[in-house]
């Protein structure tokens, strides 16, 4: 196993929350903790490996509660084996990130993974408590078991998204949600961007509450989807703003988001997740004029496929960017967040704090970020 | 405080916006958790960021401790100054600064109050979604540091869900910006870890807000049970059923007695054991049918009279009577605390059976009006406290109630904070590296503890008396607890 050129020279594969933390007790050498591994080029350059921690034996789903909704699962249950589970309960956990149903709950986590699911939020949303391993083997928890709750800090916030940089993420607590009683997609090809602009900001100024809506280019192809009561579901696939919309439900609605997801994989090899708003999804593609993108639009987020890595700190100079995919050699240049002056010294704080001699996971997060 | 102090911060603020007054500082004693009281020396009522950030760094300058404070509505004594120092109260910085409709978001100073947004955005079709019982009166501010619910929270989360963007002032008196008005995290969530912080790593001086959608139609039934085990059941079986209401809340036979009695009659049905306010909102398609399937599940579990609002004015009188009802106590007793804790909502009938057992067994009423559908209790026990009798037994009953939630693997607080008043509580959920990483957390913002100190974290000590007498200095509490800590880690 290689990661970043670096290649750990032991890969450990706990059975148990214990055995890991035993484990991180005695092991000295910088640590690397991993789930599916579909996240492995995401982060500033891994610096160090001589211990990988695969945590895919952690997959036990230590307690469903369906009638509380909420589910206690260990960091390496993979995101369909939730599914799948919940699914026998008419309940789902409404994420769907890029890399994909064979990505673990752990990871979805640690690396704040997201997909086309906007509009109930990412994975920060839904979590109520997590369980973490330190580096030196001390458990400790944060947040719960039930669905609200202020008691003691939000560590657990504080972790996602963290890359396995302050702890290994060992277990989390999650709250569900029904699924949806109906789901449609509605899918519109505008003849060019101006077309699509003007499509999606009808759809922000209308009455239309999408949990999904996508605009990829250059092909201009806009993706709605709604998930709702089936009238309410129907009244908005009646109220779409006038365009040529093709409605999908079922197998080939799937299929749809599915083929959505691939071309997301084919984006690259440099893309930036550029963060805008709503209203600026349109300026900043005409702006920076990427040769494909996906656009979170109700959200105002990019993610742009750019073919030179010195336009990264111009855009930075304008818009919040965050290096989705990129080569090693540009990550080893500019580092993947571009951190205000404030969060890289809170979280370089955080890391020292957590992880003093900077072992676990070397150099992929603010550890990485400035060189 | 030295006169010294007194003076720097009148050439601050200019001299009314400083309150040093022994009479004028008794307003400041205590939040509305009024069990505990702690005079500040002194309360001052900046205007502007930089005032904040000049009196912090004046503190700083004379190791005096401060908390920020807002309207004050707060039950954990979060803005309770433990160890006197200075009060920030910043109620002034109360301006709507920018309303984005286009974008969905507005940006707020902390003092303004929570329902004036609402009110501020209602003619772009735009509201602001965590209500707070206490929202015509609690602040922004303060609802960031507590992370605060409402009954709403059910469908559209907690204050933590719609926060994008803060400026603040840390400790030291830096000011900074974290977030986005996208509202995506950027490396870590340090935002995330800072709203519910309680007011113990920055004070917040201006806060960008997610506005949502009105909703296009809401329906609000109420629906009335002789039996709270009937009640309790039925809650259970609408979240079973899929259903996401907007709100679900419980109101009993103690609750409706005082608010049928109060000004905020809500016609509530006297002869009840118990009754749910439940609220469906969304789509004006398909809500008809949602709020069917809802009258049937209550039907089934026997409630003997459901009543859907007719009109707004009647879903107005039902909401008020809800949010009335701490209020509303008054009428039926001279003082009353205001417990908050959840459990897993499945646990709901045999909590408040057990609940009702412990009201009898200590001699004290207890009222229960509560968000049902998220498993948050608030039972509210009713004492006299001219009476050291009962105001003894309150401490022991809540400690109780606490407990038992505990145990049916809940939560200490689900909407109010631990601030003073469950602190030393945090031991029944937190092992100590639970809480040392905790620790670790506010350290990196707040490492000489002057800002709001002595809450959250236990003192493991007998002490529940308060006052200046009875508590050291914030170095030597943190040192103790960092001796404790070490201690158990070895």
């Amino acid at each position: 196993m290689t990661i970043d050129g670096v290649s750990p020279s032991t890969v450990l594969r706990p059975e148990s929350i214990e055995e890991l933390a035993q484990t991180l007790a005695s092991e000295k050498g910088a640590i690397v903790p991993l789930g599916a591994a579909t996240q492995t080029c995401f982060g500033n350059p891994l610096r160090r490996a001589d211990c990988a921690i695969d945590l895919t034996r952690l997959s036990r789903i230590t307690e469903y509660n369906p009638a509380d909704l909420t589910v206690h699962v260990e960091a390496g249950v993979p995101l369909e084996q939730l599914q799948h589970a919940l699914l026998e309960n008419n309940q789902f956990l409404p994420l769907d990130p890029w890399n994909g149903p064979r990505a673990t709950v752990g990871g979805i986590a640690a690396t704040n993974a997201q997909g086309p699911f906007r509009a109930t939020g990412t994975i920060r949303d839904w979590i109520i408590g997590m369980k973490v391993v330190h580096v030196d083997g001390q458990i400790s928890k944060a947040g719960g078991r039930v669905v609200k709750n202020v008691t003691g800090y939000d560590l657990q916030k504080l972790y996602t998204g963290s890359l396995g940089t302050l702890a290994v993420i060992v277990e989390v607590s999650l709250k569900l949600r029904a699924k949806f009683p109906r789901t449609a997609t509605a899918i519109a090809r505008p003849a060019d961007e101006s077309g699509a602009a003007a499509l999606i900001a009808s759809i922000r100024n209308s009455a239309l509450q999408p949990i999904s809506c996508e605009w990829t280019g250059p092909e201009n192809e806009v993706l709605l989807r709604f998930g709702e009561h089936p009238r309410a579901v129907d009244w908005q696939l009646k109220n779409l703003p006038a365009a040529d919309w093709r409605v999908l439900e079922d197998a080939d609605e799937a299929a749809a988001w599915e083929k959505l997801r691939g071309r997301y994989g084919q984006l690259g090899p440099l893309v930036l997740r550029v963060i805008g708003l709503p209203a600026t999804v349109h300026e900043i593609i005409k702006t920076y004029r990427p040769a494909a993108w996906i656009a979170h639009a109700l959200n105002g987020i990019v993610l742009m496929q750019i073919s030179d890595a010195d336009e990264i700190p111009q855009i930075r100079g304008k818009y919040r960017a965050v290096i989705e995919k990129a080569p090693l050699e540009v990550r080893r240049k500019i580092g993947t967040f571009g951190l205000t002056d404030t969060e890289y010294d809170l979280m370089k704080k955080m890391k020292e704090a957590f992880d003093p001699e900077g072992r676990l996971n070397a150099g992929r997060h603010v550890d990485g970020e400035r060189n | 405080m030295k006169k010294e102090v007194i003076k720097k911060l009148r050439e601050i603020l200019g001299s009314p916006a400083v309150i040093e007054d022994e009479t004028e500082l008794l307003v400041y004693e205590c939040d509305a958790l009024t069990l505990f009281k702690s005079k500040p020396d002194a309360v001052v009522f900046p205007w502007t960021t930089e005032q904040v950030a000049q009196i912090v760094r004046l503190a700083n300058e004379h190791r005096i401790p401060f908390l920020p404070r807002g309207a004050g509505t707060g039950l954990s004594g979060g803005a309770l100054a433990v160890e006197g120092g200075i009060i920030i109260e910043l109620q002034r910085m109360n301006r709507v600064l920018s309303i984005d409709a286009d974008n969905r978001f507005a940006i707020v100073q902390p003092g303004v109050v929570n329902l004036h947004i609402s009110q501020a955005v209602a003619p772009y079709g735009l509201y602001y979604a965590p209500d707070p019982s206490s929202q015509m009166a609690c602040s922004i501010g303060g609802n960031v540091a507590e992370n605060s619910g409402g009954p709403h929270c059910l469908k559209y989360g907690m204050t933590t869900n719609h926060i994008l963007a803060i400026e603040a002032v840390t400790p030291k008196g830096e000011i900074i910006r974290l977030g986005n008005a996208a509202g995506e995290t950027v490396g870590m969530d340090l935002l995330g870890a800072i709203v519910g912080s309680e007011g113990t790593f920055v004070i917040v001086t201006e806060i960008t807000i997610r506005l949502l959608q009105k909703p296009q139609w809401v329906k609000t039934l109420l629906a009335a049970f002789h039996s709270v085990e009937d009640c309790s059941q039925t809650v259970s079986d609408i979240i079973a059923a899929g259903i996401v209401p907007a709100a679900l809340e419980f109101v009993d036979a103690k609750t409706i007695e005082a608010v049928e009695a109060s000004v905020y009659k809500a016609g509530y049905p006297q002869d009840a054991a118990a009754a749910l306010l439940i609220e469906v909102d969304g789509f004006r398609e398909g809500l008809e049918e949602t709020s069917n399937a809802i009258v049937e599940i209550c039907r089934r579990n026997r409630s003997y009279d459901v009543r859907v609002a007719k009109d707004d004015e009647e879903r107005a009188r039902l909401w008020l009577g809800r949010k009335g009802a701490f209020g509303a106590m008054g009428r039926i007793s001279p003082d009353m605390i205001t417990m908050d804790a959840v459990i897993p909502r499945t646990r709901l009938p045999e909590v408040l059976a057990e609940i009702a057992r412990m009201s009898d067994r200590y001699g004290l009423a207890v009222a229960n009006v509560f968000h049902a559908g998220d498993g948050n209790l608030h039972p509210l026990i009713l004492f006299d406290g001219r009476r050291q009798d009962q105001v003894e037994k309150i401490h022991r009953m809540g400690e109780e109630i606490v407990k038992l939630c505990v145990d049916v693997g809940g939560a200490l607080s689900g909407e109010h904070g631990i601030g003073y008043e469950k602190k030393e509580f945090m031991n029944l959920v937190f092992t100590e590296p639970d809480l040392e990483m905790m620790m670790r957390v506010k350290r990196v913002f707040n490492p000489d503890g002057l800002l709001n100190p002595s809450k959250i974290f236990p003192t493991r000590r007998a002490c529940t008396e308060i006052g200046k007498h009875t508590t050291t200095s914030t170095a030597e509490i943190g040192k103790r607890v960092d001796e404790v800590l070490r201690g158990s880690a070895r």
